[in-house]
């Protein structure tokens, strides 16, 4: 039997994205395995990108309609990996999707049954900040443009109640009797891509996260100040809904620090640096503090963007280590910190605190890696090697993106291709290309 | 391949409007009109109906939501720890508030009305579901979003309004569309308090347990004691108390019904000699000290110009502490620690007392609706 000239790739962030369509456009077979019900993943997520200020989703939206419409891509959403057999070159893949209830060839999104639907629960997609119905859209750009019903809150599903979105649809898409379905993939290489999950930090109880409501998480500010966020990109505390005029960025939570994460998350004072341009640009009353440890700018145009910051866009940067953030009587956030600089503790206040959060491999990335046979490093991300930075340590299976170490969007994006030639190589050269890692091992 | 053995609002009818057992509490309107079905209205004395049938796509939550039905008992009871004898976890407590205005016009000691304010001036909430006074027995439902509107609305009602449909309705004015909802900025009634009856709460409680709008904006239940709503008319309070509508300055139910008149003189009536004036449905309902609210309030057990506090949810702790912390309530003071034991224990065994009592009577009236309607039943069958 002829080996597969197929790939799979796990994850559709921008590196699954960009792994997958350098593939497809060599000619392979790519099947791209996504969790949630759209692709676009964390970089969907966020407003714009450093240091050069693009929108995210209008950069990457070209991308994700290129993996809809490209002949040689199959997208499986709401689908995961359960088993892996075989070796380099001949991989037989378990993977089970999860029912979508409703016909992707039918919905056209059209929004509807997302009126009608009586259900309101947090919406993942926007950090919890507003309300979603049963059924939803991932978010408005995601691909496929298709909705999905979630099936722990629909009532149809779990009280045999309502109905009300098979009704309202005029497609006919809705299947409340959709069954989860098992496909059984046979490709010669894998590619990883599952990229991260932000550090919770209502562990870290000195930033009073969860306790204060203007205290928020980076990623949730992405959401507050993107245009299509649930404020419409409106800078608002959280408490009151009033404009936030000073803002405390806080970095390194969860970093950098022996009780939580020991490894710099890498992309934070850059991005911490892009948040205080962007409120400033939103309303240029808007002040920022950047409490750092040490201010890690080092790529291309990072130094002049901080530069920039700090002339153009009212930004200060404040060398200290936080030590607390309490809340005074009208609920505006006092940040408690030591100077390391001038040797003194002092205290700013401010109407929102934003952490920079420590950057984590995704939920299940441990779970996966062990499905996959592949090693993980001290810090729980794949194992690579720095002369072979997308191999791990089975052959056949590479990685790119944040799952094998913090980086940014450019280098998750040549890491895939990196690891999409490598992939390629196994597939067509015909034989089993041994990891590299694995031979020096 | 929906279930056909679902029931709908015609079960509704039947089992709860027709046995006379709704209590109009609002709750399937304000659901049908936030989903922006629209197929149920308010008849003129307040009970459900259809506006426009060919609306009602029987999806059957109305049915689910409904205070009278018991589909979602189980789930209500784990969700929210109902606990005998009169509901959940609780602090029994006695306050009023500190602002004379307030006092001037609240029922007992306006602690409700002193914690809306609280929560509204430090945006804990962006609105009360409240009723504003037109007359003695005559109320408007609104919602309450400034300190006029709230101080507006104090004092207790009897006569019943079913506020809730206004919330349904504000919903969809709020939040036209899922693609128009902006949860934080431009839906300005994403944080309301409920000001409400044992069965108000309830239904906001099973529509909480469901996920289901227009409960999402509740973030706040402040539950009334409820011994019973009355259908006075002018009629009856000639008949029976010998007094002119007119003639009514306020009206109190602690544990005898209180009539202050215009004159100064203040009347004291027997609940059992007003029982019969009380809505049907109120008679059948089990629920006095509102017992799924996040905190419950009355007057029974406190000295006059005194609100009883029943303090359920950590939620509800959380609210009364600041509010007294920031001087919006005050405490009824006690000479010492063993007074404040044995007048907390009389107040406690008074709600209990009123809670096994309502709950008697609305066991024993339940039964014989049931009777009565299965003889009509059998009358029918052989007929």
């Amino acid at each position: 039997m002829a080996k597969p000239r197929s790939v799979l790739v796990i994850g559709g962030g921008v590196a699954g994205i960009q792994a997958a369509l350098d593939l497809a456009d060599i000619g392979l077979q790519v099947h791209l395995i996504e969790q949630k019900p759209a692709i676009g993943g964390r970089m969907a997520q966020l407003d714009k990108t450093f240091p050069t200020n693009d929108c995210a989703i209008c950069i990457l939206s070209p991308k994700m309609a290129d993996c809809a419409r490209h002949p040689n891509i199959t997208v499986h959403t709401l689908a995961e990996v359960r088993e892996v057999t075989g070796q380099a070159g001949d991989f037989s893949v378990l993977v089970h999707r999860q029912a979508r209830y409703v016909k992707e060839s039918e919905c056209t999104a059209c929004g509807l049954c997302l009126q009608k639907c009586p259900t309101k629960v947090a919406d993942e997609f926007e950090m919890g900040l507003q309300k979603r119905g049963a059924i939803y859209q991932y978010y408005p750009q995601g691909v496929p443009a298709a909705v999905a019903i979630d099936r722990e809150h629909c009532l149809r599903l779990t009280k045999g109640r309502c109905g009300i979105c098979e009704r309202v649809c005029q497609r006919g898409a809705v299947d409340y009797a959709d069954k989860d379905a098992e496909l059984v993939l046979s490709v010669g290489a894998i590619v990883v891509a599952t990229g991260f999950d932000p550090f919770d930090p209502t562990v870290l109880r000195q930033y009073g996260y969860g306790k204060y409501r203007n205290i928020i998480t980076a990623l949730e500010y992405e959401r507050l100040i993107s245009a299509s966020g649930p404020t419409g990109g409106h800078l608002l505390r959280l408490s009151d809904r009033q404009p936030a005029k000073r803002l405390a960025f806080i970095q390194c939570v969860g970093s950098r620090d022996v009780h939580s994460n020991r490894y710099c998350s890498s992309v934070c004072c850059m991005y911490a640096t892009k948040e205080a341009i962007l409120a400033n640009e939103h309303d240029s009353e808007v002040r920022s503090t950047v409490f750092y440890t040490d201010l890690r700018a080092a790529g291309r145009g990072f130094q002049e963007y901080i530069a920039r910051a700090q002339r153009e866009y009212g930004v200060s940067y404040r060398r200290g280590r936080v030590a607390e953030v309490a809340e005074n009587e009208q609920e505006r956030p006092v940040v408690w910190y030591e100077d390391t600089l001038a040797g003194r503790p002092a205290s700013e206040v401010v109407d929102l605190v934003v952490l920079a959060v420590s950057l984590v491999p995704r939920r299940g990335a441990t779970a996966l890696a062990s499905t996959l046979g592949v090693e993980l490093d001290d810090c729980a991300f794949i194992k690579t090697d720095p002369l072979s930075p997308t191999d791990t340590t089975r052959p056949g299976v590479f990685a790119c993106g944040f799952c094998r170490g913090p980086c940014d969007i450019p280098e998750s994006v040549a890491q895939a291709s990196g690891a999409a030639a490598r992939a390629a190589q196994v597939v067509l050269g015909g034989v089993a290309v041994p990891s590299r890692i694995a031979e020096q091992g | 391949m929906q279930d056909v053995s679902i029931k709908t609002f015609a079960d509704l009818q039947q089992e709860v409007v027709q046995a006379g057992l709704c209590g109009k509490c609002g709750g399937c309107v304000s659901f049908c009109s936030a989903g922006q079905l629209h197929a149920l209205e308010p008849d003129e004395q307040g009970f459900p109906r259809y506006s426009d049938e060919s609306r009602c796509l029987k999806c059957g939550i109305c049915y689910l939501i409904c205070p009278v039905t018991s589909d979602l008992e189980a789930e209500l009871q784990q969700k929210f720890a109902r606990e005998l004898p009169a509901g959940g976890r609780m602090v029994i407590t006695s306050a009023r508030s500190t602002d004379p205005e307030v006092r001037q016009v609240a029922t007992d000691g306006g602690v409700v009305t002193a914690l809306l304010l609280y929560m509204l001036d430090r945006r804990l909430i962006d609105g009360a579901i409240v009723s504003r006074r037109t007359g003695l027995f005559s109320r408007v439902p609104l919602i309450a979003t400034t300190r006029e509107e709230i101080i507006a609305a104090a004092g207790s009602h009897f006569s019943g309004s079913s506020h809730l449909e206004r919330l349904g309705e504000q919903y969809t004015t709020y939040t036209p569309t899922i693609s128009a909802v902006r949860g934080l900025a431009g839906n300005r009634l994403s944080r309301v308090a409920l000001v409400g009856t044992p069965c108000q709460v309830n239904t906001i409680r099973k529509m909480q347990c469901l996920s289901i709008l227009p409960a999402d904006v509740i973030t706040y239940t402040l539950g009334l004691f409820c011994w019973e709503n009355f259908a006075f008319t002018a009629e009856t309070l000639q008949n029976r108390l010998g007094v002119d509508l007119d003639d009514i300055a306020k009206i109190n139910i602690k544990d005898e019904l209180i009539v202050v008149l215009n004159s100064g003189r203040t009347l004291h009536v027997p609940l059992a000699q007003v029982d019969d004036l009380a809505r049907p449905a109120c008679l059948a309902c089990g629920e006095f000290a509102n017992d799924y609210a996040d905190l419950s309030f009355g007057g029974l057990g406190s000295p006059q110009g005194y609100t009883t506090v029943l303090i359920r949810a950590p939620k509800g702790q959380r609210l009364y502490t600041e509010a007294l912390r920031q001087g919006y309530i005050e405490e009824l003071a006690f000479s010492d620690a063993s007074q404040m034991r044995s007048e907390k224990t009389k107040m406690m065994a008074k709600v209990v007392a009123f809670t096994q009592r309502k709950r008697e009577r609305g066991r024993v009236r339940k039964a014989e609706l049931a009777a009565a309607a299965a003889s009509v039943d059998q009358g029918g069958s052989s007929g």
